[in-house]
This record gives C-alpha cells, sequence and structure tokens, in this order.
C-alpha cells in the first residue's frame, strides 16, 4: 500500500507501508514514467517549423507543417531589407540571390526560436543548394533540424516520409499524412489558379485594390482552412468575388508572359514586384512558372515535347518550362515576354540564345532582366517602361 | 507660334531643345550635368531662352526624360515624363523614318533599339556593367592626359589600331597600362580603345540582335568619330551619325509633349498662366530632401521635392504606409 504526500515540490516521494515491512520512502515512479511519458508525447507540440518566404505559398506551407508533419508552423513576417542585408553577410558574394534570400530567411527564422527548417528546391548548385545553407548556417553556431527533401530525391516519396518522422515528428500517422499531403497539393493548385485569374485580369480593375483586397482575403481563408474542403470552399469564394468585381478591360489588351527562374520570375521580393509593376501599366500578365507546374503536374519530356525543336535534352532546373512557355506564349500571339532570372543563373543563361531565337521567328519582343542583390527599382521601372511603350506603339500601328 | 520644350537629364550630360509647331528643332543646349540635375536643367532652360524670341514664340508643353527626368519633371512642370529608351525611338524614328537600327551610347549607359516600320520593335540596355560607355573612355582619356572630345580626331590617325581587352572596364584598364608601358605610340592605344568600345556594345548589348541598316548612332558617344568608324568596319556597313544625334532624347521627347495635351493653367508652377514662364521656373527655389520612413525595417529613402519651401512631390516609398502626401 502506497500514500502519497503531495507537498509541492518535495512531494516526489511516497511512503510505502507494509505489514510485514517497516515503512519507508520511496520515489513516486508511477508518476514520474507519467509525466516522461507525457513529455515525449508532446514533445512535438514543441517543435517549430520554418519555411522560406515564397511568393503566396505561406498559406499551402502553414497547411503542411500543421496537417502533415503536426508541428507548429512558424510564419514570418515581411521580408525587408535586413533580410537580403543578413543572407549576404554569410554567403559569398557570387552565389545567386535567391540564395541571399533564403538565407535571410533562415536567420530571421532561427532568431525567432525555429527548430526545423525546410528546404526543397532541389537541383541548383550541383544539388547541394539546401546542404550549403545548412552548413553555413551550422558555421555561424546556430543549432537547428534541417528538412531537406533534395537530400532523398533517390529514394522518392519514401524517403521523404522516413525523414520526416525522424527529424519532426515520430507519431505522424502515415495514412492521415498521405491525405492531408494531398491537401496541401490541392492547395497549391487552387492558389496557383487562383493567381492566374488575378493576374490576367487584376490590371483592368475598375476601383483601384479592389483585387488585391479580394486577394487578402483568399490568404487569411486559406491560411485558417483545416481540411480539403475548407480549401475548395475558399478557392470558390475567392473566384466567385474576383469574377464579381468590375473591370475595364479593352477586347484586345497588351499581352504579356512571365518566363524565368524557379524564384526570381515568381517571388515578388525578389523580382522588386514585376507583376505589381506591370499590373499598374494595365497589362495581362501569364506565368506558366509556379508550383503547381514545377512539381505537382512537371512531366519534363512532355513539357519539352512542346518546346518542338527549339529543345532536344533537358537543361536543368527550370529550362523546359522556360522555353516551352515562351514558345507557346509567341505561338499564341503575345505581344511580349519578360525573362527574369538572377545574375549568373546558369540554366537561365542556356535558355537566352533560344529565346531570342523564338524572338526572331515569331517577332515577339522579349526582355531580358538579370536581379542581383539591388534593392532600387529605377532602373526596372525605366526599362519595363519603355518595353510597355514599345509593345504599345506596335499594337497601335497594326491596328 | 506654340512651341514644346524638351529636357533630357542624363548622369553625365544634361541636353535641351524647343521645338517649333513643325516640329523643328529652334534652340538647342548641351551641358554637363555635374551632380547637379537641377541646376543643369536651370542652366539649360536659360541657354534655350537666350536662342528663342520669346515675344513670337510661346513654350505651351515641357517633357522630360533621362534619369532625372521625374525630378526635373516636376520642377518644370511637364506633361510628359517618359523614359530615355522611348524618347530616342520616337526622335530618331521622326527624323530618319526609314531607319533599322538605332546604337546609343551614353555616359552611364547603353542601348539597342531595333526598328520596323518606324516603330521600336525590340530593345537591350546594358544591365550590369557599364564598360564600353561614356564615363569609361572619359575616365581612360585622362589617364592618357587628352582631352576626350579630340580622341576621335586621335584615333583616326593610327595606322594600327591596339589590342585592348574590352570585356571588361577593370580588364581593360590593366591592359591599357599594360599596352603604354611596352610602348605603343598614343594614337594606336586611342584608336584600339575605340574599337574596344564599339566591340564591347555588339558583343554585350547587340548580342543576337539582327542588325539592319540604315543605322543610326547616338548618344554622347556618337560624337567621337573614331568609334563612329570602329562601328563601321565591324558592321561592314555605313553608321549614321546626325548633327543632333546627342540631342535625340529632348527632341523625342519635346515631340511626345507637343503630341500630349498642352499644360493646363493650374495657376501654380512655371506653366500658372498655361504658357511657359522663364523666370518663374529660373527664380524657384528647388530644393530636394531625403527622408528616411522609419515605419518599417525597410527604411525607404522617400524623395522629397520642395519649390520655396512649398513640397511639390515625393516618391520613392514602396508601400502607401510611407507616402507623403502633398500639400
Amino acid at each position: 500500500m502506497t500514500s502519497t504526500q503531495n507537498d509541492g515540490v518535495r512531494s516526489r516521494v511516497a511512503i510505502e507501508t507494509d505489514a510485514t515491512h517497516p515503512s519507508r520512502l520511496i520515489a513516486d515512479k508511477s508518476r514520474e514514467k507519467r509525466q516522461r511519458k507525457a513529455l515525449k508525447k508532446n514533445r512535438h507540440k514543441a517543435t517549430k517549423v520554418a519555411f522560406f518566404r515564397y511568393g503566396y505559398y505561406e498559406p499551402a506551407f502553414r497547411f503542411f507543417t500543421e496537417r502533415v508533419l503536426d508541428a507548429e508552423f512558424l510564419p514570418l513576417p515581411m521580408a525587408t531589407r535586413q533580410t537580403i542585408e543578413l543572407g549576404e553577410r554569410l554567403s559569398t558574394d557570387y552565389v545567386c540571390t535567391p540564395f541571399k534570400h533564403i538565407l535571410g530567411d533562415y536567420i530571421e527564422a532561427l532568431d525567432q526560436g525555429a527548430n526545423v527548417l525546410v528546404q526543397f528546391a532541389g537541383p541548383c548548385r550541383l544539388g547541394y543548394y539546401g546542404e550549403l545553407q545548412e552548413s553555413i548556417l551550422r558555421d555561424a553556431g546556430y543549432d537547428f533540424v534541417m528538412l531537406n527533401f533534395s537530400e532523398h530525391n533517390d529514394q522518392g516519396p519514401l524517403g521523404w516520409a522516413k525523414d520526416c518522422l525522424k527529424k519532426v515528428n515520430p507519431d505522424i500517422n502515415i495514412p492521415h499524412a498521405v491525405m492531408q499531403l494531398m491537401a496541401t497539393a490541392n492547395m497549391a493548385t487552387k492558389l496557383d489558379g487562383a493567381r492566374d485569374y488575378y493576374l490576367a485580369n487584376a490590371g483592368f480593375e475598375v476601383e483601384h485594390g479592389s483585387f488585391a483586397r479580394v486577394w487578402d482575403c483568399y490568404m487569411d481563408d486559406l491560411n485558417a482552412a483545416t481540411c480539403d474542403a475548407d480549401i475548395n470552399e475558399a478557392y470558390n469564394r475567392c473566384m466567385e468575388a474576383m469574377r464579381d468585381l468590375p473591370i475595364d478591360k479593352p477586347a484586345n489588351p497588351i499581352r504579356i508572359g512571365i518566363v524565368g527562374e524557379l524564384f526570381t520570375a515568381f517571388d515578388e521580393r525578389s523580382n522588386l514586384n514585376l507583376d505589381e509593376k506591370l499590373l499598374k501599366m494595365h497589362v495581362e500578365i501569364y506565368r506558366y512558372l509556379n508550383l503547381t507546374h514545377r512539381f505537382i503536374h512537371y512531366n519534363e519530356p512532355n513539357l519539352r515535347v512542346s518546346a518542338g525543336e527549339y529543345l532536344l535534352y533537358d537543361m536543368g532546373p527550370t529550362s523546359t518550362m522556360t522555353v516551352g512557355a515562351a514558345r507557346r506564349y509567341a505561338e499564341r500571339g503575345f505581344d511580349g515576354i519578360i525573362h527574369a532570372k538572377s545574375a549568373g543563373c546558369t540554366p537561365e543563361i542556356d535558355c537566352e540564345p533560344v529565346l531570342q531565337r523564338i524572338s526572331s521567328d515569331f517577332r515577339i519582343p522579349t526582355l531580358y532582366l538579370t536581379y542581383d542583390a539591388q534593392t532600387s527599382d529605377t532602373g526596372l521601372d525605366t526599362r519595363l517602361e519603355a518595353f510597355y511603350d514599345m509593345l504599345a506603339m506596335k499594337k497601335e500601328s497594326r491596328s | 507660334m506654340n512651341c514644346t520644350i524638351g529636357i533630357d537629364i542624363g548622369s553625365i550630360s544634361t541636353k535641351g531643345v524647343v521645338i517649333d509647331e513643325n516640329r523643328d528643332i529652334v534652340a538647342r543646349s548641351y551641358l554637363w550635368t555635374e551632380g547637379d540635375p537641377a541646376k543643369a536643367s536651370k542652366r539649360v532652360v536659360a541657354e534655350l531662352r537666350d536662342q528663342i524670341d520669346e515675344d513670337d514664340m510661346r513654350i505651351v508643353s515641357a517633357g522630360t526624360t533621362g534619369s532625372a527626368r521625374r525630378l526635373v519633371g516636376s520642377m518644370l512642370g511637364a506633361s510628359v515624363i517618359k523614359n530615355e529608351i522611348t524618347a530616342h525611338a520616337v526622335g530618331t524614328t521622326h527624323l530618319h523614318p526609314d531607319v533599322r537600327t538605332i546604337f546609343e551610347i551614353g555616359g552611364q549607359d547603353s542601348k539597342i533599339i531595333i526598328v520596323s516600320d518606324g516603330i521600336a520593335v525590340d530593345y537591350a540596355m546594358n544591365t550590369l556593367c557599364a564598360a564600353g560607355t561614356g564615363s569609361f573612355l572619359s575616365s581612360q582619356a585622362h589617364r592618357l592626359g587628352v582631352e576626350v572630345e579630340d580622341f576621335g580626331e586621335i584615333a583616326l590617325t593610327s595606322k594600327k589600331p591596339a589590342n585592348i581587352a574590352a570585356r571588361c572596364t577593370v580588364f581593360a584598364e590593366s591592359d591599357l597600362v599594360h599596352k603604354i608601358q611596352v610602348g605603343y605610340s598614343r594614337e594606336d592605344i586611342i584608336a584600339g580603345l575605340c574599337h574596344a568600345v564599339a566591340s564591347n556594345y555588339l558583343n554585350n548589348v547587340g548580342k543576337g540582335k539582327k542588325i539592319e541598316g540604315p543605322a543610326v548612332f547616338q548618344g554622347g558617344v556618337s560624337k567621337n568619330v573614331g568609334v563612329v568608324h570602329a562601328f563601321e568596319e565591324l558592321l561592314g556597313m555605313p553608321v549614321l551619325v546626325d548633327p543632333d544625334g546627342h540631342l535625340m532624347g529632348a527632341y523625342g521627347v519635346a515631340l511626345l509633349a507637343a503630341d500630349a495635351s498642352p499644360a493646363p493653367a493650374t495657376g501654380e508652377g512655371p506653366f500658372a498662366s498655361g504658357a511657359f514662364d522663364f523666370d518663374a521656373a529660373l527664380d524657384f527655389e528647388f530644393v530636394t530632401r531625403e527622408v528616411e520612413c522609419g515605419k518599417c525595417a525597410n527604411h525607404c529613402e522617400i524623395i522629397c521635392v520642395y519649390r520655396d519651401n512649398e513640397l511639390i512631390d515625393s516618391w520613392g516609398n514602396r508601400c502607401e504606409r510611407g507616402a507623403i502626401a502633398t500639400k
């Protein structure tokens, strides 16, 4: 028979009373065990997972963390000039700009208490993109777990699942997680789908800022979504709201297709708000490049067929998408193509001669933009404005 | 007669023209910016004033282009503020309707514009590097102890131009120093430099572009006959240099401003009465102040322009929070 004396801190002992033995003090093992077990069980609730900032995908990153990994998501505030400064300080000068942006994000996340960093940009830097960032951060003295999906590319989903179990949360219920992963993919697709509509129409909004307002609501809805049905509902609501917005769109607006590297052509802080700058000029924008097309529905050999004689083999990360999309834009009679890359991005530099050929074959003007870690957008404004003027004058002379 | 003023404020030089109703240039001015675009454009306006008959000519609108277009545009109350690429294309195609290729090399930048049927259809501009621009030639002229204005004439006297690596300013400079030290003659080095500028331009800015004649070469460097000669040699076709080639940006923006509706009589600024008031433009005191917005970690630099201590324009903020209201 054991009786426990509840006496605050000192009460972790019990008195064992037995008829045959004199009473003695013992440790309350069961209680300690219970606590230890509870601690172990809740261990991963305290795991803070952070991604890097990438376009509008924060809700999808959050959903993946909370639903698939069953851990806490650490949202990052808007990037500032300080972010890139942090990243630049630890990077070599010649590394590409996205690397510096992401490194800056990671440092900010770690400073805010992140335990796990996620990286999925795989094939760049000879396949050691995330590894390089990990070792730089470790050298800087940070302690964290790196969940790098390109580490187990050879093993595919099995390797990734093992990695998640080992590094983040051993209690992941695999069937449940798979379902949630599909919901995450659905969310990414729905984000990209709504964005396509936004890019094509927001430039012609009658009330300034009306599309952005709907978009912000959509972001809030998706951030609060907990299941597949929520995602679909939010998407339908957003699309309905956008379609209801009054627009003043000419029958034959100026259409520009954006191609380029995964980060710079997509992420607005890397390309200094290219989307918004073009939308302000009343341009209809198309951008084939997004996570849906690069990861979820990516089929490189098929895509290469659409590039036709311009591409005979895969030249690396997003080059097939760049060439394929550029050709498609040209065939569909777009007015211009904008190619955005960071300085020194080898695969995209390789694409440039191909784009020049498309440009002269189809007589479609192409603007090549190279970004570095600059924060001034004066030069960009000049180039975009001139590009727009040129397209507009050309269009006017034809009609 | 209703006239229009066009001003092109570049990094190195400031250009200005006045055009009449027939689109002819009636006054021209070209001088160094000297790091003060506001002062330089005032001097340009003063020079233009001396060349026109104010009783007969009434300036109804103004246009600005070049890297300080916004600042000077708000100073002068310009009705058109356009980028220099469009301005150059418009100006050149007006004077040379059959032009197919426009080369432009300025102080800090260089561009190529491909024209088809009088409409610009493609352009490129130098991106990360200033090699092969006017400021490179100026600094090398300084090193060689000659005036940059004499460069072209000296280059033409060379019989055997030195071969100078022009990929990058730093390499070109060390190559140049080497050639000087081993005893190349000065005219050969200068001719080599002119050649280097042209080949650098064609390899960087003109990369992948189909260059067809007639070609027009303009910008400050077009005044250098050595570079013109090098272009002709490399392309194997004549390259036209307009006597007003250096003013083409100002001319183009003046054309655009003439087509735009005239400045409305707002009751303030140089166009207070509807016509340009030279005294007002020259007497107003313009001050620019840089304000650092402290509302987030971006620390945007907001440029505020004051006319006689009254805020007339501001820009540079990346979000609405940093917006500074005019009045």
